[in-house]
């Protein structure tokens, strides 16, 4: 009996020792590609801050200037833009986001109708189990995201508001706030609210072609730089979430095989004295 | 020759952060050269070529589509995509250009011709600032 222990928990201590090899792997390609993310993350960031500083100026400067990208319109129907991940075993990453997502389609659906996009694999998965209008949805692009993707996605965006269809954009992203700190966050795109004008200066800017034109070429590619900030932000997120999450399962996993070592070298322990102790009264027995 | 700061900024970096003496964009109005001291000035650029002058030499690079807003303090240049002439890939720009012919001959619906012709507008500016046919 006690042998036929032993091999049990010989192949038990095997295969958590394989478990261990592929968290081990993925952790190490998490925290490799987490690097990366963060640079692409930090980059979008300065292009975006120096677009959304441009077309606030226009707006600062120009009183008299209005378009339809502005507050003012009956809400009747959101649209929810949902970045999750590509992959799973990221810890909660997926779990959260889509759990925030969730929480807000129920708060709007009280009063307006909701059409989704969600991005990345688990959220297009997610959606496309309940009762929820999917516009449409992009999945591995998060990884080597690109200005051309998020340009699309932006263009199917606003045009579904230009022809009136959805009142109001929300996206729904992960925030990136350390390695060891991620959350889930809610973030209203479009209609832009008109902040307070900071008329600091009396600078008068030229504008080519006109401010509202100037602003119309802009606006596209601010959506689409919200877009890939927020894609490039959810991917380190993800790339965080699952290294802890690796990390953890790893130290588990040495922390079972002790465990498991320890019951091998008491069941081998015990083995050895059995045998001693037949051998002894077999040799007792002789006498 | 009195200088400016310049910043060209794309998504994935910076692609210019340094003094330069003159400036030369393609806005959707035209050419357009900007010394220091300039006024404030906004503009779209469309794919086009941008040229820098610092040390009192040229530097070309093709951008495809940007704003450029001059400032009192600085110049910046937001683009999608920006390289310098000598860095571009040709063999993949004429291959995107002929791709995009490609699509505009076959029949498609108005939005798709719209990305064609963009794609090879592109493609036609990268080629013509690595040969150096942009002035």
């Amino acid at each position: 009996m006690a042998s036929s222990n032993m091999k049990d928990i010989k192949r038990r201590i095997k295969s958590v020792k394989s478990t261990m090899q592929i968290t081990k792997a993925m952790e190490l390609v998490a925290s490799s590609k987490l690097r990366k993310a963060r640079d692409k993350a930090d980059s979008a960031k300065l292009f975006f801050d120096a677009l959304y500083d441009t077309m606030w100026e226009i707006t600062a400067e120009n009183s008299t200037f209005d378009s339809i990208y502005f507050s003012g319109r009956d809400v009747k129907t959101v649209m929810l833009v949902v970045i999750a991940g590509d992959r799973g075993l990221a810890g909660g990453y997926n779990a959260n986001v889509l759990k925030l997502a969730q929480s807000r389609i129920d708060e709007i659906k009280k009063d307006c109708s909701v059409v989704v996009i969600p991005i990345g694999k688990k959220a297009a998965e997610y959606f496309a189990k309940r009762d929820c209008r999917v516009v449409a949805s992009y999945d591995n692009i998060a990884e080597n995201i690109r200005m051309s993707s998020a340009k699309e996605i932006a263009a199917k965006i606003m045009a579904a508001f230009k022809n009136g269809n959805i009142d109001k954009v929300e996206l729904i992203y992960t925030d990136y706030i350390s390695p060891l700190v991620q959350e889930a966050r809610n973030k209203s795109i479009i209609p832009l609210e008109k902040t307070t004008v900071k008329k600091g200066s009396n600078v008068q800017t030229s504008y080519e072609p006109s401010p509202e034109k100037l602003f119309e070429i802009i606006m596209p590619q601010y959506i689409a730089g919200v877009l890939y900030g927020s894609i490039a932000d959810s991917f380190a997120s993800e790339q965080a979430a699952r290294r802890i999450a690796m990390e953890n399962a790893s130290d588990n996993a040495t922390e079972m095989i002790d465990e498991l070592s320890l019951l091998y070298n008491r069941a081998r322990q015990s083995t050895i004295t059995q045998e001693i102790t037949e051998i002894v009264s077999g040799a007792s027995s002789q006498e | 020759m009195a200088s400016f700061r310049l910043q060209i900024i794309t998504p994935e970096k910076i692609f210019y952060d340094d003094e330069a003496e003159r400036l030369i964009v393609r806005t959707t109005e035209g050419d357009m050269g900007i010394l220091a001291r300039h006024e404030s000035f906004a503009g779209a650029l469309p794919s086009g070529p941008v040229s820098i002058m610092k040390d009192g030499e040229y530097r070309i690079a093709a951008i495809s589509s940007g704003v450029i807003k001059v400032s009192a303090e600085k110049t910046t240049i937001i683009a999608e995509a920006i390289e310098w002439a000598d860095e571009i890939d040709i063999e993949w720009a004429n291959r995107s250009a002929e791709e995009a012919r490609e699509k505009m001959k076959q029949e498609k619906s108005d939005k798709e011709l719209r990305y064609a012709e963009l794609k090879l507008k592109r493609a036609l500016n990268r080629i013509s600032v690595h040969s150096g046919n942009s002035k």
